[in-house]
């Protein structure tokens, strides 16, 4: 896909990015880097149960321990329920808790000492109650029953096809999407061949250096200040007034840089609960959950089964495939900011499968709450789809990489969930990657090779906006509203907007300030910013123009029909011109700077472009003790126009690493009774640079557009 | 983290002193790598904590009927340390895979042996060097062989009051090759699922001495002495390896968490004496 | 409650600390010097490096009077006035970081990689920062960094 952005000198350049400087001095101030006057630390006491009772909890001990401000309990914070869709998130357990690592109780105290000191003096008296972890015991009709009644549902909206039930009358599902096109059991009983296998893929961490974490203040006049590491402070803000029944325009997301997101870091995670400690606290309260909590109880990616059954014809051509995946979705599932998980819509990209039927479930059990992570669900249905495609081409004895190239989808075919896409250039880019991987060259003994294909469309929904203002020196401030999370996305932003004015990148400055300061931006999501803002910069520039060509038509005496721009940078009209800078001076003088202007793009359905990846790796085998070790990968990846090649690779690179690491040494696991057992670093494993392979990277710049 | 008096002795004495007066309810620290993270998690909660850090004569190494390392020399000195490598090669090629680099120049040897965690490179190395450990207090000095120091987990024979101090390492005898295998399937930075070292000196094509140890097996770091006496007068051949891995593993009883199975662990560690057996008779002689 | 002298990044430091105060709390609240990261709390990550008599150490681990008669060195100390570190200069050359948490461990360790190895090869750096997590890049960045900077100071 490519971007249809005015060829200028700063996008497609590798600039430096704009927050270096912040982030290799240390200045850049992250939430647990704020320290306010009179801020106490929020310490929270966890469930050591999988599913039970609360017969009591006694805190007269704990506060008598000095320097506590505030004890809330489940009783304290009663009546409220948050989410994302599905509101079924108590801020303290309300009499049950439903997986170890549940919060139960929590404390404010001047010191985390002191705070510690009084949870440890807690005394919670617990009924143990049946529990369910594994999915497919929680679908049976005796299972035990994670949550008595569905909670509150808003805005379960599909922005995709197929057919969604949420709650239906299944045990313990959450959301049942269902899809079908074409004729499946037409196709199946045309088979020559079929095959059938189901694969388990773990959950994982996203694994962000910086744990989760919030400082909110409360003002005796209602005003309430937070920090916290989110990545969409919009949402979140408006998530956060309706968990605390409060008016949004009383709450403030005050900027702070993000230790990395990778699609954790989108809900609210312990912000209500902080808020509620320092409103009784009346002082500000921070809570940063340590690397225990974050492996134990924040909101992993999801751990999936997934069953896929094919069918091909005698040339093994795919004709038909089914597919059932359950997605493990612990306790609750307000983590999840959509009903169902999305990565379904990537199911089979990459291959043309004319007739498919597809079952999504989502089911609670008794195990930590899975959230969003990078491609939520893409991961563990491309391991599942790719691993399956492996093992027919094995069976049927074809070349895995010709099989998957003789049903790869072209130009006219519709995607396997029956969209119309156009500007298919999957093979191309397993041509690519052959070649540059040399499939067919002789390897050593104990080596094995594999081919995996990606396809992902750029996320093309919900609302961006710039607030683009040009000052008396001919400064551009452009106020966005969210940070960058790490991805570049600011850098990105001037680079758009200095191509756009022709102006040089120094003179742009990109900011998020705070909630009330800057404009509603979704955030970054399902590969959306870069596509969402290009086009309100675009509007923004194109206001900003019209209200310079208004200036210097009156600065030039001539009409705003005569105005032009010239390529030197001169504004003309009737003969005259006048730079930039000297105009701008003349507005300010005059009072009429700076031009301050909104640009607003409000996407209009899902994208019918899509990009596609292929990935080859050899892998070294130990036969004796199953090792593997990835010896060499390349990556090939039809993109379009690459706005800065630094931050570009950066995404390739890092998503690679951290699908090695899911693939090789990462694992959530899970004790007997669904608590997290890997709960340091030292356990958790993710991958160090020792352990990533040689890498090289195939860029098909392939002409398109949005 | 609970609140503790630090105390920071100026001479050994001092601090045996100390040790002999606040015995249980004082913990040593070094490094400080494993005991701080026990104390941030509440799983000890001394009232006292000694820091040894101006006890500079246990810092350094002295040549004086084998190699005596003093307790607080770090992993990283040893790891890269031209005396050691003399004296005992395998102690080295250890170090060198504890952890990562930040950690090795914090962790000190006497604190790993002290610490006692059955998944520790060190024991298994200093068991198949013949190390022993000094071992003082107010009331005596004693000597420890390595093989009999650790008796579970995170446990040892050392009294409350009582200090390793150095490290004895006999100097390699000639003819003797190593290799410290530590079996890593997941990250380079990972704890061991197994770990063997092993010391073998071969003459007129048979095997005249063995030392096999293995970590992360068990309760504690083992020697395998069944195997090694297997072993001797043996030629050093795949047949013979497999014999003597067979004796060492078969009594094993590894612990189950997530790095493997009890039975995978001792599958593991059969085939790892397999090859460093194999690697130490086929590395090139000192 | 005891008094450490110290010197952080060249200043000398008198300060009273509770003996169970950690190092990474001590220069991150009492010395407000926050460029220095707590993550994982067991001296697995390396975001809370620090150079502590010119040896890095997991600030998370270290009691702070260890640093009592020391030198600390922390991100804070790198550039000098306004003048980068040729570190800090080649990881945003080289595009070595992204969201940034981890970055001023990296280049701690990165300094003392150099002090150590003024040119070190690909191994020698891969190594060296083996304890040092980065969620974001990869790695291949932040190698090239360290590779960009040990040539750019060969001279």
């Amino acid at each position: 896909m490519t971007a249809q952005t005015q060829p200028s000198e700063f996008v497609g350049k590798a600039v430096e990015r704009l927050d270096g400087p912040d982030k290799v001095t240390g200045r850049a101030r992250y939430t647990a880097d704020v320290f306010l006057p009179g801020m106490l630390i929020g310490r929270c006491l966890r469930s050591p149960y999988a599913s039970a009772r609360i017969v009591s909890i006694d805190t007269s001990k704990a506060k008598r321990v000095p320097g506590v401000f505030a004890i809330l309990t489940g009783a304290d914070v009663a009546g409220y329920r948050y989410g994302r869709v599905c509101r079924d998130i108590p801020i303290l357990a309300q009499g049950v808790v439903r997986f170890v690592g549940e919060k139960v109780a929590a404390v404010a105290a001047e010191t985390a000492e002191a705070a510690d000191t009084a949870l440890s003096l807690i005394r919670v008296e617990y009924e143990e109650l049946p529990f369910v972890v594994d999915v497919h015991a929680a679908l049976r009709d005796d299972a035990h029953r994670v949550h008595d009644q569905p909670p509150k549902v808003v805005g379960a909206r599909l922005r995709n096809p197929g057919d969604l039930k949420m709650y239906p009358p299944l045990p313990n599902v959450i959301s049942q999407l269902t899809l079908r096109h074409g004729n499946p059991a037409e196709a199946f009983a045309q088979a020559d061949h079929q095959f059938q296998h189901t694969f388990n893929i773990p959950s994982v961490h996203q694994g962000y250096i910086e744990p989760h974490s919030c400082l909110i203040a409360a003002s005796d006049d209602g005003d309430v200040d937070v920090w916290m590491s989110n990545k969409a402070p919009h949402g979140a803000r408006a998530a956060l007034a309706e968990a605390l029944s409060i008016p949004k325009e009383k709450i403030t997301l005050n900027p702070v840089f993000i230790g990395g997101d990778f699609g954790g870091k989108g809900g609210l995670m312990d912000a209500p609960l902080c808020y509620h400690l320092a409103l009784h606290a009346r002082r500000p309260v921070k809570m940063v959950m340590n690397s225990f909590e974050e492996l134990t109880a924040a909101n992993p990616r999801h751990a999936a089964s997934i069953t896929l059954t094919t069918a091909l014809d005698r040339n093994a051509r795919i004709l038909a495939m089914k597919a059932r995946m359950i997605f493990n979705s612990g306790a609750y599932a307000g983590f999840c900011p959509v009903p169902t998980i999305h990565g379904y819509t990537a199911f089979a990209g990459p291959y043309k499968v004319p007739n498919c039927d597809l079952e999504v479930l989502r089911v609670y059990t008794n195990a930590v709450p899975a959230g969003h992570m990078r491609s939520p669900g893409g991961p563990q249905i491309t391991f599942a789809v790719e691993s399956h495609l492996d093992m027919i081409a094995r069976d049927l004895q074809l070349d895995p990489c010709r099989f998957r190239r003789d049903n790869a989808i072209a130009e006219g075919d519709l995607s396997p969930i029956g969209e119309r896409r156009q500007f298919l250039h999957c093979r191309a880019v397993i041509d690519a990657a052959i070649r540059e991987f040399g499939w067919d060259r002789p390897k050593g003994a104990d080596v094995g090779r594999g081919i995996a294909l990606y396809e992902y469309p750029p996320g093309t929904f919900d609302d961006s906006n710039v607030v683009m203002s040009i000052d008396g020196a001919a400064k551009v401030d452009v106020a966005v509203g969210a940070p960058d999370t790490g991805t570049g996305f600011h850098t990105i932003v001037a680079q758009l907007t200095a191509g756009e004015l022709q102006l040089p990148l120094n003179d742009i400055r990109v900011a998020f300030r705070d909630t009330g300061a800057s404009p509603f931006e979704r955030g970054p999501s399902g590969s959306r910013l870069t596509t969402t803002i290009q086009q309100a910069i675009k509007a923004a520039v194109d206001a900003i123009k019209t209200a310079l060509t208004t200036l210097a038509a009156e600065r030039l005496g001539a009409r705003e029909g005569d105005v032009r721009y010239r390529p030197d940078g001169l504004i003309e009209a009737r003969g005259k011109s006048i730079d930039l800078k000297a105009l701008m001076a003349w507005a300010e003088a005059a009072g009429k700077a700076p031009v301050v202007r909104h640009g607003k793009n409000t996407p209009t359905g899902r994208s019918d472009v899509t990009c596609f990846a292929a990935q080859i790796a050899e892998v070294g085998v130990d036969r004796e003790t199953g090792q593997i070790r990835v010896n060499f990968m390349v990556t090939a990846h039809d993109v379009g126009q690459v706005i800065n090649p630094i931050t570009h690779q950066g995404q390739i690179e890092g998503g690679l690493v951290q699908a090695f690491g899911q693939t090789v040494c990462e694992r959530l696991h899970f004790g007997d009774d669904g608590a997290v057992i890997s709960a340091t670093l030292g356990d958790y494993k993710l991958p160090t640079v020792m352990d990533i392979p040689d890498l090289t990277t195939i860029l098909l710049p392939v002409p398109t557009a949005i | 983290m609970k609140p503790f008096s630090y105390l920071e002795p100026d001479s050994l004495d001092e601090a045996l002193d100390l040790l002999g007066r606040h015995g249980d309810d004082a913990k040593v620290i070094a490094g400080g790598t494993a005991l701080v993270n026990f104390m941030k998690n509440d799983l000890v909660e001394p009232r006292f904590v000694i820091g040894l850090r101006r006890l500079k004569h246990l810092q350094a190494m002295t040549e004086d009927n084998g190699l005596r390392i003093g307790a607080l020399t770090t992993l990283r000195t040893l790891e890269t340390s031209p005396t050691v490598a003399g004296y005992a090669p395998l102690l080295a090629q250890a170090c060198r895979l504890v952890a990562t680099v930040r950690i090795r120049m914090m962790a000190t040897l006497g604190g790993a042996i002290a610490y006692a965690d059955p998944a520790l490179d060190t024991p298994p190395a200093l068991m198949a060097c013949d190390a022993s450990f000094t071992v003082q207090s107010r009331r005596e000095a004693r000597t420890v062989p390595a093989y009999q120091f650790f008796t579970g987990i995170l446990e040892t024979v050392l009294a409350p009051d009582e200090l390793v101090t150095e490290i004895v390492v006999p100097r390699q005898p000639t003819g003797c090759r190593t290799a410290y295998i530590k079996f890593l399937p997941a990250t380079h930075d990972d704890y061991a699922t197994v770990s063997v070292a092993a010391r073998v000196a071969v003459a007129d094509g048979k095997v005249v001495d063995a030392r096999i140890a293995l970590g992360a097996v068990g309760a504690t770091a083992v020697r395998a002495a069944a195997a090694e006496e297997l072993l001797a007068g043996k030629e050093p051949n795949a047949a013979n390896f497999r014999d003597a891995a067979q004796a060492a593993t078969a009594d094993l009883e590894p612990l189950k968490d997530i790095r493997g199975s009890p039975d995978y662990k001792r599958k593991m560690a059969a085939v790892h004496v397999v090859r460093a057996l194999q690697a130490a008779t086929t590395a090139p002689h000192p | 409650m005891r008094t450490v002298h110290t010197t952080v990044n060249g200043q000398r430091v008198v300060a009273d600390v509770p003996d169970n105060t950690l190092l990474v709390d001590f220069l991150r609240s009492q010395l407000e010097l926050t460029g220095t990261k707590e993550s994982c709390g067991v001296g697995v990550c390396g975001a809370c490096s620090v150079l502590l008599d010119g040896k890095p150490v997991s600030s998370c681990l270290t009691l702070a009077v260890f640093a009592d008669g020391c030198t600390i060195e922390t991100i804070e100390g790198m550039a000098d006035d306004n003048k980068l570190h040729p570190l800090q200069e080649a990881f945003i050359r080289c595009g070595g970081f992204q969201c940034g948490i981890c970055t001023p461990g990296q280049i701690m360790m990165a300094k003392a990689l150099l002090e150590q190895h003024p040119r070190p090869t690909r191994m020698q750096i891969k190594q060296w920062m083996m304890g040092n997590l980065c969620r974001c890049t990869g790695y291949y960045k932040i190698i090239e960094s360290i590779e960009s900077a040990a040539e750019g100071t060969k001279s």
